[in-house]
C-alpha cells in the first residue's frame, strides 16, 4: 500500500518536473533588447529627486536625471555633465556654470539655465531631501538664469563644500512638473512615481513594492559609454527581500547583479561559476559611538579603556578579511585623510591603565551596546565587545534595536545609549561631510548621538567649510582628525567593502565609493551576449 | 431575527471603533520617530519640522486621534509618511494581491481537507486516520514562514519546479485589471500563458497559506463525520442496503458539513492576518507585505489602516457565521 502511494508520488513528482520546470534564465531577453536585473532589497517609495535620497531611490534618480556634474571613478572625480564648465569669484562666494547646449529632457525640451534655476529652487523651497545641503548658505531668490545657458549661484558665505554636493542636484524639466502641479505642491505627488528628467534612462514599469523598470533612452544627449550596439534596453530593479533568495536568484540568473549578501554568502557565491564578486574599499565608516555627556561613557578614561580593549583583529574577521580597520574618523578615500598616529589597537595593559585613571577602576558596571536589528554583522561586533570587556569587569548587554527607534533614542543625549554600533556613509568626498558629524550643530542626528562637544573642533570645522584655499582646508582638517581621535567620541572601527556579486555576461561596472552602500551607475552597464 | 442583524451590525460598530483606538494607541506609544526618518540622515531640525507639520504630527496625540478617527468616519484612512501617498489608495492597489491568495488557499483547504477529514473518519483509527491525525497536528504547529522556506528551498531553488517569489515573472505585463485577480484578469484577456505563470507562481504561497486552515478543517469535518456515523439514520439507512458510498458521501457529508462551513468561514479572517507571514516570506505584494514594511519604517497610518481592514473583514465572516447559525438555530436568538 505505502509502496504503491511512493510510486505514484514519484510519477507525480516526474510529471510535474517536466511541465513545471523553468528553463534556465539569465538576463532577460525582451523585443528590444537585453534587460538588466538588479536585485535589491529595499524599496523606492518616492523617487522625486529633492524629497528622498536612499540608496535605491538614488541610483534610479541618478539613471532618469542628470545634475550639473557627476561623481565617476575611484577615487571619486567630479566630472563635467549638464555643466560643461564653471568658475567661482575670488571671495568663493559665486558659483558660474556654464551648460551644454545639447542636453534634452525625455520629452525634448533643451535643459536651460532655467530649469537648473527651478530645480535648485524647488529643491530648497520643498525643504525635504536634498535641502540641508545647500541651505544655509543658498538662498532660492539667489540663484540668477544669466542666459539661456548660464547659470549663477550667489552664496551667502564662502561654503567650500558647495561643489561637492551638485552631483545630487538633479535637473527637472519645469515644464512637465508645473503642469502636474496640485495645489501648488511643485508636483510633488506626479514626481513620486514619474521622472521629467534628462538622463539616459525613461521610466518604465513602476510597480511598488514590487519592481522599477527605466529603459534605455536611445538618444541620450551625451551618447552611451559602451556604444548604441551593447546598451541594454533597460534594467529592472526588483525587490527581493531577503539576501538567501537574492543567493538563489543569482544563482539561478532570475537577477543579474545582487547587493547586500551576507560575508559568508559571498565567500560561497564566489566559488559558482559564472559569478563575479566585486570587491571595492568603501566609505562607510563603522563606530561604537559613546555617550559622552550622560551615564559612565562620559568620563573619557573609560572611553580610553574600551578602545584598548578592543579586539580589532575580530573585526576584520567578521567580514571575513572584506573590510579595514579606520586609520582616523575620515574615510580613507576622502579628501584630506591623515592616517593619525597612535589609533588604539588592543592593548589590554594600557586599557587597565585607562580604567584605573577612570571613575570604575574595577569595572563592575553594565553598558548597552545597541545594534540594528538584522544587522548581523554588527551582532557580532557585539559579542565581540562583550567578551573583550570581561577583561575589564565590564558587562556589555547587547541589545537590537528596530532602525526607526535606534534614531529616535540617539536623537537626545538623556536616551542616548552608551554605546551605539553606527555604520555612516558620507555624501560627498569633501572632508566636510563626515567632519561636521563632530560639529555641535549635528546633535540630534543619528551620527552625532554621542552628543560630542569641544568648541576647539566645532570653530576648526566652521573655518574650515569657509576656507577657500585648499591648503588652508587641510591643514585644519589634518588637526580636526588627530582632536578627535583624542577625545575618543567613539570607538573607530572599520571601513567595511562595498560589494556586489553579478554574472561575469554582466559587463561596466564602476566603482564610485561616494555612492552609497548598494547603489551602482547603471548608465555604463552593459550584458555581453554570446 | 432583525433586531438580532441590527445588535450584530452595532457590536461590529464599536468593535472597529475599538481596533481602531487601539491600534492607534499602540504605534503611537512605540518609539521612533517617522518624521526624522523619511527627512533623512542629515535632515536639520526645521527639515524634520516640516514633514511633522504635513503630517500632522506636530499636534497632540488626543488631537492626533481626534482628527483621525474624523477621517476615519469620512473613509479616509490618513495619508503613508514614507510613501506620501493616501493609505486607502495603497491598501486598495495590494488588497487583490491578498484576497486572490486568500481564495486560493481557502480552496485548496477545502478541496483538500474536506475529503481527507471524511477518510479519517471512515477509516477511523486505521492507518489512514493516523497519517491524517499527523498531517493535521503538523499543520497547526508548523510555523507558516519556517515552512514557507522550507517549500522554498525544495521545489523552487532545489527542483527548479516553481518560482521564488512574487505573483508574475520579471518581464511579464501584468493583464489589464479588472478585479485585480491576476489568474481571473489573465483568463479575461485571454492570456493562457499569463494564467498558466501567475498560477504557478502562486502554488506556493497558497499551500503555506492555506496548511492550518486545512488541518482544521479535515479535523472539525472528521470529528462530525464519526458522530454523523454513529448516529440512529445512518444505522437505518445501512439497515435499508443502501451503498456504503452514498452514504458516506451524501447522507452523512450533508450534516456534518454545516459545522464544517461555519469554521470555514471563522477561518477567513485568520486567513488574511495570516498572510502577513506569507507574502514576506513570498514577496508577495499584497497588504500583508505592505503592512510589514511599514511597521518597519514606523509608518503608522498604514499599519492602522491595514489592521482595520483586516479586522473588518474578521468581524464581517464572524458575523456572518453568527447569524447563520441564528437562523439554523432560533434559540440563539435570543442570546
Amino acid at each position: 500500500m505505502f509502496g504503491k502511494i511512493l510510486k505514484n508520488v514519484a510519477v507525480a513528482g516526474l510529471l510535474a518536473s517536466s511541465i513545471l520546470a523553468a528553463p534556465a534564465g539569465a538576463f532577460e531577453r525582451t523585443d528590444k533588447g537585453n534587460v538588466i536585473v538588479f536585485g535589491g532589497r529595499q524599496a523606492i517609495p518616492v523617487l522625486d529627486p529633492h524629497i528622498r535620497y536612499d540608496w535605491s531611490t538614488r541610483m534610479i534618480q541618478q539613471s532618469v536625471y542628470d545634475a550639473l556634474l557627476k561623481y565617476e571613478g575611484d577615487p571619486a572625480e567630479m566630472k563635467p555633465w549638464l555643466a560643461e564648465k564653471w568658475e567661482t569669484s575670488a571671495d568663493g562666494k559665486s558659483w558660474t556654470f556654464h551648460l551644454a547646449k545639447n542636453a534634452k529632457f525625455h520629452n525634448g525640451d533643451p535643459v536651460t539655465a532655467e530649469a537648473v534655476r527651478y530645480s535648485f529652487e524647488r529643491g530648497l523651497k520643498l525643504n525635504k531631501g536634498v535641502a540641508w545641503m545647500l541651505k544655509d548658505f543658498l538662498a532660492p531668490e539667489n540663484i540668477v538664469a544669466v542666459d539661456a545657458n548660464t547659470v549663477r549661484f550667489d552664496l551667502k558665505a564662502p561654503y567650500a563644500p558647495f561643489l561637492s554636493f551638485l552631483p545630487w542636484w538633479f535637473v527637472v524639466n519645469p515644464a512637465e512638473v508645473k503642469a502636474h502641479e496640485v495645489d501648488g505642491d511643485y508636483g510633488q505627488k506626479w514626481l513620486t512615481d514619474h521622472a521629467a528628467g534628462s538622463g539616459p534612462f525613461k521610466l518604465g514599469r513602476w510597480e511598488p513594492n514590487v519592481l522599477y523598470e527605466i529603459e534605455a533612452n536611445a538618444g541620450y544627449w551625451k551618447g552611451w559609454p559602451q556604444g548604441e550596439k551593447n546598451r541594454p534596453a533597460g534594467v529592472i530593479y526588483k525587490i527581493i527581500r531577503e539576501p538567501a533568495a537574492q543567493k538563489a536568484a543569482l544563482q539561478r540568473g532570475e537577477a543579474d547583479i545582487v547587493e547586500g549578501l551576507t560575508p559568508d554568502d559571498y565567500m560561497q557565491i564566489k566559488r559558482v561559476p559564472g559569478v563575479v564578486i566585486q570587491d571595492h574599499k568603501g566609505m562607510t565608516t563603522f563606530g561604537i559611538k559613546f555617550n559622552t555627556q550622560k551615564g559612565p561613557t562620559a568620563d573619557i578614561n573609560l572611553r580610553k579603556a574600551i578602545a584598548y580593549a578592543l579586539d580589532y583583529d575580530a573585526l576584520i574577521q567578521i567580514y571575513n578579511g572584506a573590510a579595514s580597520l579606520e586609520t582616523s574618523p575620515l574615510p580613507d578615500a576622502m579628501k584630506g585623510h591623515v592616517a593619525v598616529p597612535g589609533m588604539p589597537r588592543k592593548d589590554l595593559a594600557k586599557a587597565k591603565e585607562y580604567l584605573a585613571k577612570s571613575a570604575y577602576p574595577n569595572g563592575g558596571i553594565t553598558l548597552p551596546y545597541v545594534h540594528v536589528a538584522g544587522l548581523e554583522e554588527a551582532r557580532r561586533i557585539g559579542l565581540v565587545l562583550l567578551d573583550n570587556l570581561k577583561e575589564l569587569g565590564i558587562t556589555v548587554e547587547v541589545k537590537p534595536e528596530q532602525w526607526p527607534n535606534m534614531v529616535a533614542a540617539g536623537s537626545k543625549v538623556e536616551t542616548s545609549p552608551a554605546m551605539t554600533s553606527v555604520f555612516t556613509t558620507p555624501v560627498s568626498t569633501d572632508p566636510d561631510a563626515v567632519a561636521y558629524q563632530y560639529h555641535k550643530a549635528s546633535w540630534g542626528q543619528y551620527y552625532a548621538m554621542m552628543f560630542y562637544d569641544n568648541p576647539k573642533v566645532s570653530e576648526m570645522i566652521d573655518q574650515a567649510r569657509a576656507a577657500t584655499s585648499w591648503d588652508d582646508r587641510a591643514k585644519l582638517y589634518a588637526d580636526i582628525q588627530k582632536q578627535i581621535v583624542a577625545d575618543q567620541p567613539e570607538v573607530f572601527g572599520t571601513l567595511q567593502n562595498r560589494r556586489w556579486a553579478h554574472r561575469d555576461y554582466l559587463q561596466g561596472f564602476k566603482f564610485s565609493p561616494v555612492r552609497f552602500t548598494g547603489e551602482v551607475d547603471l548608465y555604463p552597464m552593459w550584458v555581453k551576449a554570446e | 431575527m432583525l433586531t438580532f442583524a441590527f445588535r450584530k451590525v452595532l457590536t461590529l460598530v464599536g468593535t472597529m471603533i475599538g481596533i481602531a483606538a487601539l491600534t492607534f494607541v499602540i504605534t503611537n506609544v512605540a518609539p521612533g520617530d517617522p518624521a526624522r526618518l523619511v527627512a533623512g540622515p542629515n535632515a536639520t531640525e526645521d527639515m524634520v519640522t516640516t514633514i511633522r507639520t504635513e503630517y500632522g504630527l506636530d499636534k497632540s496625540l488626543p488631537e492626533q486621534f481626534v482628527v483621525y478617527m474624523g477621517d476615519l468616519v469620512t473613509g479616509d484612512l490618513g495619508k503613508s509618511i514614507v510613501t506620501t501617498r493616501p493609505v486607502l489608495e495603497e491598501v486598495l492597489r495590494y488588497a487583490p494581491a491578498t484576497l486572490e491568495l486568500v481564495f486560493v488557499a481557502m480552496a485548496l483547504g477545502i478541496v483538500v481537507g474536506v475529503p481527507m477529514g471524511m477518510l479519517s473518519a471512515v477509516y477511523k483509527d486505521g492507518p489512514i486516520d493516523h497519517a491524517t491525525r499527523i498531517f493535521s497536528i503538523s499543520g497547526v504547529a508548523l510555523p507558516a514562514f519556517w515552512f514557507g522556506i522550507i517549500l522554498q528551498l525544495t521545489f523552487a531553488v532545489d527542483l527548479g519546479w516553481l518560482p521564488v517569489s512574487g505573483r508574475l515573472p520579471l518581464v511579464t505585463r501584468p493583464p489589464q485589471t479588472v478585479t485585480g485577480l491576476l489568474l481571473v484578469d489573465s483568463l479575461l484577456a485571454g492570456r493562457l500563458d499569463t494564467f498558466w505563470t501567475s498560477l504557478r507562481h502562486i502554488i506556493l504561497p497558497a499551500i503555506v497559506l492555506s496548511f492550518p486552515c486545512l488541518a482544521s478543517i479535515l479535523r472539525v469535518n472528521r470529528a462530525e463525520m464519526i458522530e454523523v456515523l454513529q448516529s440512529d439514520y445512518i444505522v437505518a439507512a445501512r439497515a435499508h442496503g443502501i451503498g456504503s458510498f452514498r452514504i458516506v458521501a451524501i447522507y452523512a457529508l450533508k450534516n456534518a458539513l454545516l459545522p464544517t462551513l461555519a469554521m470555514i468561514g471563522l477561518r477567513f479572517g485568520w486567513m488574511l492576518g495570516s498572510t502577513v507571514l506569507v507574502e514576506t516570506v513570498f514577496d508577495w505584494p499584497g497588504i500583508g507585505l505592505y503592512a510589514v514594511s511599514s511597521a518597519l519604517s514606523s509608518d503608522f497610518k498604514p499599519v492602522i489602516g491595514v489592521t482595520l481592514v483586516i479586522g473588518f473583514f474578521f468581524i464581517v465572516a464572524n458575523t456572518l457565521v453568527d447569524l447563520a447559525y441564528a437562523w439554523i438555530d432560533p434559540r440563539l436568538r435570543s442570546a
